[in-house]
């Protein structure tokens, strides 16, 4: 099968840990082990202010988890639709997802949180109550906020992975199928997506860990995650040290291991391919 | 002998008092930190300067004390940990004299007293203590606004970087209350352009004891302390401190 080799480096996503490569898997365990043993040293030596930190700290995980999972499935679907107009013969289309993937990309994360949340908000709070939509915009919660604009942001990031993936099928897997009597839709979701999932997984994976990272930027819309609570914690015992410390490890140990989650999703998926 | 040294001598002399003098001359300098953010005790005007009833008071206390005073515009969360790190040397910034504060940091004399006010929607039913059970309150966080929301609100307290955002989502219809001080809701509530149109000052809420504004310094940094505290009671004595008052509060 002749496949082109294509790497696609996007985002700031943790590296991803694979077996062959082990200075990577040795860094990862270190970190990990490390991080485990910090926090559970730090809790039994000083469990005033470490353990009642740690304990600030789980609604405001769950919180995270929530964004991020909601937002990168709305971050997938608008990506894939983005990726298939970006590559589109339809001119209006191809303009539209293009001029999506542009505006989006030029204004910072931090900006379209507060432009969603704040600004639009205003807009919102004085729709009438004519519709269900006006009154679910009207009284959309922080965190539907948080995930419809972190969805859009990466949204747009998403799109260019999706196309960067699918231009890596050979065309002449294209031809073939449009020769064998498979209209240009099927052709897309049963022959090119399937093989294109193996290329757009890895960065997606990237783009999933990026996108929880990111995900503590919502804590300035009062959406309490795991920073929220920190701050929060930090802002009535002034304990600002040990706070940021336990939250920072919070962080290290969930992105460590989803990173090991994806590489051992996209190890599956390579089964194949392994020569 | 002694006619020639005389003019030495005296050049000598003159050149103590000269460095005497100039020591005098150069004051010393106390940096400030304001939240710039809560109008109208510190708030930023639109040549970007921050004003208020705070930067007027610490003005007055440095021309009454005999130093310098700068005021730089900090974000409040992390006004405190600045201080403890010694990027400024005292805080001015409508900070509540707390138990837990104290334990942190030192305080000056009280300056100004406040109440919790609870700012609501001018089309809502709160009206009392009471019926704020189970409805979701905002509030600056770290701010006893805050922590009074926390312990009515518990879970339902929500925690924001600025009061001013609170607000927003007060009027947008996101939130049930904004606490505040007094005068900050009142600001907010009843002068704002922007939200006396559709919101309003509720009520305050009753404290256990009275909740006084001071301004804080590193633990243990007693010279910055006096010199405050004195200037801050010269400023009191005399006529400035109603001045000020009248300036930013109208009335008596």
């Amino acid at each position: 099968m002749a496949e082109k080799h294509v790497v696609i480096d996007v985002g700031d996503g943790a590296a991803l840990p694979r077996k062959r490569d082990r200075g990577l898997f040795n860094a990862w365990w270190i970190a990990l082990i490390g991080a485990l043993s910090i926090i559970t040293y730090l809790c039994i030596t000083r469990p005033d202010p470490y353990w009642r930190v740690l304990k600030f700290l789980p609604d405001g995980i769950l919180v995270t988890f929530q964004v991020t999972i909601l937002s990168i499935l709305l971050a997938l679907v608008l990506g894939l639709f983005t990726g298939l107009g970006r590559i589109s013969k339809n001119r209006v289309i191809n303009l539209i997802a293009s001029t999506y993937v542009e505006v989006v990309r030029g204004i910072p994360l931090l900006v379209q949180l507060f432009y969603i949340y704040f600004a639009l908000g205003q807009v919102f709070a004085n729709l009438p109550d004519s519709n269900a939509l006006f009154i679910f915009l009207k009284n959309m919660p922080p965190l539907v906020a948080a995930v419809i604009a972190m969805g859009i942001c990466y949204g747009a990031y998403m799109g260019e992975v999706f196309r960067a993936g699918i231009e890596s099928i050979d065309h002449g897997q294209t031809e073939a199928a449009r020769s064998l009597g498979f209209s240009r839709t099927q052709t897309m979701f049963y022959v090119i997506l399937p093989q294109a999932w193996r290329t757009i997984l890895p960065p997606v994976g990237n783009e999933f860990i990026a996108l929880l990272k990111d995900s503590s930027l919502v804590s300035i819309l009062a959406v309490s995650d795991i920073l929220r609570r920190g701050r929060e914690f930090a802002s009535v015992t002034f304990n600002y040290f040990e706070t940021y410390t336990m939250v920072a490890l919070v962080y290290l140990v969930i992105t460590l291991l989803l990173s090991k989650v994806v590489s051992t999703m996209e190890e599956r998926l390579n089964y194949y391919e392994r020569r | 002998m002694l006619k020639y040294f005389l003019p030495a001598k005296l050049l000598l002399v003159g050149m103590l008092l000269m460095a005497m003098s100039s020591t005098a001359w150069a004051q010393r300098t106390i940096t400030f930190a304001s939240d710039c953010t809560w109008p109208p005790m510190e708030m930023i005007n639109e040549d970007r300067e921050c004003v208020g009833f705070g930067p007027d008071l610490v003005n007055a206390m440095a021309r009454a004390g005999g130093f310098e005073a700068v005021i730089r515009n900090t974000a409040w969360d992390g006004i405190f940990a600045g201080l403890a790190a010694g990027r400024y040397d005292a805080i001015s910034s409508s900070v509540s004299i707390t138990e837990e504060r104290r334990r942190a940091m030192d305080f000056s004399d009280p300056y100004f007293e406040v109440k919790q006010g609870v700012v609501v929607r001018q089309d809502s039913d709160i009206q009392s203590e009471a019926d704020l059970a189970g409805k979701t309150i905002g509030a600056q966080i770290g701010t006893t606004g805050y922590f009074t929301a926390m312990r009515i609100a518990g879970n339902n307290a929500k925690s924001y970087d600025e009061v001013g955002l609170a607000i927003t989502d007060l009027a947008n219809g996101r939130l049930d209350a904004v606490f505040a001080d007094d005068a900050v809701a009142a600001d907010f509530a009843l002068t704002n352009p922007d939200f006396s149109q559709n919101l309003t000052l509720a009520f305050l809420i009753e404290p256990d004891e009275p909740e006084y504004l001071g301004f804080a310094v590193q633990k243990g940094d007693t010279e910055t302390l006096e010199l405050i505290n004195s200037a801050l009671a010269a400023v009191k004595a005399s006529s400035e401190y109603d001045q000020i008052f009248k300036k930013w509060f109208g009335g008596e």
